[in-house]
């Protein structure tokens, strides 16, 4: 089969990449192994979680990219990272829905009780509100391990409980099987009432990001309405309710639109002639079927998707052996503490202003290759709570690259 | 085209805990009896033994779609590991009746067909119902299929179509016996492309026993079929099929799994029927003289699609049909899993699971639903009572001539 575009890699920047290309109408093929890592964070959209509290994002991203012009932002701009935020947001109009707090960054509750900064909230969740003493309950459910009522309260000194969910005391629940019953009308009933004997002057309640799959929006009114105070949820550890509706909205929307979706087989190998790449191999044992198509964008991600490869000496980019900038010694990949700064953070692939591969001399190495996501080079998520931002950003921006080329 | 390496049988070690499969399975979200793939899979492995007794209790709930393989970053094929220890489990458990029933209805099909007018009533009738559900445990509620007559294969043999361009069909037990239409709008569907179909001697793909962790049968049907299917593949042939659950069992399992000899060569050239029309399309030779199909249709990707790795082709084609509305389901398993849902003991949860479905399906009010293997539709008969087709029978009236 042939394509216009064939993308590799199912995560953010992957789904981003497809949702801007097929906008234009452009044959678009997504592959990759999985579903990306959207199911493993707690998917709000971070964006420069470092800058200062009160700096407008604007404001705060191109001071950011005049003074990181490597960094994938420096490759994007401004006027793109916002355009991609805007477009993100679009595709999520009806129950739940993506806002920032007045342009800037909000603190962001987490389940372990303390503050994260972030940039676009999910309606469902709490942020940006200062709390004061006794005002949450906290609700976890029983069998449920990846949450802690009490633990969560204990700083925010609120309180906590844990409710029985359902009849049998059947050891684990798992956080699908909770959205699920969450869902339902009588579960939910049962819990507004139960938590609404419970209260003692609280004026939120906040229960872990769990509020069903389809409609999180009416899951949180309606227990609003039953419990008779807001009702707010809480990312926790994952498997990730929030990341599973991002993956949800962002299949069916490209379903819709006749993206090709190709999701639980890695791309074995690439076909390449010269500074072209032609093809890859979707490899299933015993056969490996090859796709081609005109322009490529490679948004595999960094090591737990195998987008980068780390030996006993060296990292690299399996596919199309790019050259992974990294420190020149193994022994400078780490820090000596577990907090210090790791320079393997920054380690990445390297491009051109176009996104596209570059080799040491800043030479282009694939003409109708572009590059998006983490796997890109001189970024650090954690240390700038950037993650979202730039999966987001560089798959916006790398199918744009994709479209105007010639 | 054939790969170089053959899939790592056991790379449970690769499996960074990282729960995504969790978030995908249709039974653990469904029950707590089975721990989820993360469990069942990788991590009760690391404590397996193959010279000890199995403790998998629970290990026959993994209902076999594949879904957790499919998410799963790190490449562990978590539902194959499950299949194994399944197979240990049953092999030194013991396997009812009732399993042995189930798994090779295929012995009785054309016999079934013969009496269809009246074994139908007969398997509908309560007292027959209740007879199996106390003495077979196959849950009562559960609405058994009827037979056709004449089955697919005596149609096959009173039609007549010649071309040079021909391609092979396995066509499956159950639109042999069963849903006949399904077996004749595929036959349809090639002619009106040009293909004068051929119909290699076949037997049942193997894939219920498989399903029910008996490797021996399921190797013993594949044995059968493997040699049977190439000697039509060395004639130049290509084999096409309409149950997505017959083509993964042929195309995958037969290889990797059942270690086939000639199972790779097959699967070269063995494909999913609306792939081939699919790769028609890619090179502009596809029948695209559609009449207008003015109806409003939802089609469900079945889990052994999913597995399949082709993308959804049904859906690709079928949206070529000018006035055709259709919407894509966006629920991940119907919750049959073959003959899972047909046992007492695991009734519910499929029920359960198909529940999900079932509001998918109310959510975007369809006429007809569509989907490629014949559990889904039986399972989304049952619960949304709508009419349920095969795509390849749309397909084929938006191809027929008027008049």
């Amino acid at each position: 089969m042939h394509y216009d575009l064939i993308i590799i890699g199912t995560g953010l920047s992957g789904l981003m990449a497809a949702k801007t290309a097929v906008d234009t109408g452009k044959k678009v093929l997504l592959v990759g192994k999985g579903m990306g890592a959207l199911a493993l964070f707690s998917n709000t959209i971070d964006v420069l979680g470092t800058l200062p509290a009160g700096t407008k994002l604007v404001e705060g991203l191109s001071q950011w990219v005049q003074d990181h012009p490597e960094h994938p932002y420096g490759k994007v701009g401004v006027e793109h990272i916002l355009g991609a935020l805007i477009s993100f947001s679009s595709l999520f109009t009806r129950s739940y829905t993506f806002a920032s707090a007045g342009d800037e960054n909000s603190d962001m509750l987490t389940a372990t009780g303390t503050y994260r900064p972030t940039y676009l909230v999910p309606n469902t969740m709490l942020s940006g509100t200062p709390l004061r003493k006794g005002e949450i309950l906290f609700v976890g459910f029983k069998g449920f391990k990846d949450f802690y009522a009490n633990y969560l309260a204990h700083p925010l000194d609120c309180r906590g409980i844990t409710l029985s969910l359902s009849g049998s005391s059947q050891g684990e629940l798992t956080a699908s099987a909770i959205a699920r019953l969450l869902e339902k009308d009588s579960i939910r009933k049962r819990i507004g009432e139960e938590v609404k004997r419970q209260l003692r002057g609280e004026v939120r309640v906040g229960f872990p990001a769990l509020l069903g799959l389809n409609d999180p929006l009416a899951i949180k009114g309606d227990l609003e309405n039953l419990i008779g105070t807001e009702v707010f949820e809480v990312p926790t550890l994952p498997p990730s309710i929030p990341g599973k509706r991002i993956f949800g909205t962002f299949r069916d929307w490209l379903l819709r639109r006749g993206v090709s979706f190709l999701m639980g087989y890695p791309v074995s190998k690439v076909v390449l002639k010269g500074k072209r790449c032609e093809g890859v191999h979707v490899s299933h044992p015993p056969v490996a079927n090859v796709h081609t198509a005109d322009r490529f964008i490679l948004a595999t991600g960094r090591f737990l998707g195998g987008g980068l490869v780390a030996d006993e000496m060296r990292i690299h980019e399996p596919l199309f052996s790019l050259p992974v900038s990294q420190p020149s010694s193994r022994l400078d990949w780490f820090g000596r503490s577990f907090f210090d700064d790791h320079p393997i953070y920054y380690a990445g692939v390297v491009t051109d202003s176009s996104l596209r591969p570059v080799d040491k001399r800043g030479e282009r190495i694939l003409e109708n290759v572009w590059i998006a996501g983490s796997m890109l080079s001189h970024h650090h998520l954690i240390k700038e709570k950037s993650r979202e931002g730039i999966e987001i950003s560089t798959g916006y921006m790398a199918a744009k690259h994709v479209l105007e080329s010639p | 085209m054939k790969q170089e390496t053959t899939w790592p049988k056991r790379n449970l070690d690769v499996c960074t805990r990282c729960a995504t499969c969790m978030a995908i399975c249709p039974v653990a979200r469904v029950t707590p009896l089975f721990p989820g793939p993360k469990q069942a899979g990788p991590g009760a492995e690391r404590f397996r033994n193959s010279d000890e007794p199995s403790v998998d209790r629970w290990i026959d709930l993994c209902i076999g779609c594949h879904l957790c393989d499919m998410v799963c970053s790190s490449g562990v094929n978590i539902s194959e590991l499950n299949l194994i220890a399944k197979a240990k489990y049953l092999d030194e458990k013991g396997r009812p009746l009732r399993d042995w029933l189930l798994t090779h209805i295929y012995l009785f099909g054309r016999l079934a067909s013969f009496l269809s007018p009246i074994l139908n009533p007969l398997l509908q009738n309560t007292v027959v119902k209740w007879i199996l559900d106390v003495f077979f445990r196959i849950d009562k509620r559960r609405r058994l299929p009827g037979y056709q007559s004449p089955t697919f294969r005596q149609w096959f043999r009173g039609h007549r179509f010649k071309s040079e361009k021909k391609v092979a069909y396995f066509y499956g037990c159950y639109a042999n016996t069963n849903e006949v239409d399904v077996g004749k709008a595929t036959v349809q569907v090639l002619e009106a492309n040009g293909f004068e179909v051929v119909l290699p001697p076949q037997k049942c793909c193997g894939i219920p026993m498989l399903g029910n962790g008996d490797f021996k049968e399921a190797r013993r049907m594949g044995l059968w079929n493997v040699p049977s299917l190439l000697k039509t593949v060395n004639l130049g042939l290509d084999i096409v099929f309409s149950s997505t659950s017959c083509g993964n069992m042929i195309k995958h399992e037969y290889s990797h799994l059942l270690h086939i000899p000639g199972a790779e060569e097959l699967a070269q050239h063995t494909f999913d029927l609306f792939e081939f029309l699919r790769n028609l399309n890619g090179s502009g030779t596809l029948n695209t003289h559609f009449k207008s199909i003015p109806k409003k249709l939802a089609y469900f990707p079945p889990c052994h699609l999913r597995s399949l790795g082709i993308g959804f082709p049904a859906f690709e084609i079928l949206r070529l049909i000018p006035g055709l509305e259709i919407d894509f389901i966006d629920a991940d398993c119907c919750g049959l899993g073959g003959m899972f849902g047909f046992k007492k003991e695991k009734y519910d949860i499929s029920e359960e699971i198909g529940k999900d479905l079932a509001e998918a399906v109310a959510r975007l009010k369809p006429e007809i639903v569509l989907s490629d293997c014949e559990g889904c539709r039986m399972q989304i008969r049952h619960l949304t009572g709508l009419e349920v087709l095969h795509p390849v029978q749309v397909l084929r009236d938006a191809l027929q001539k008027e008049g």
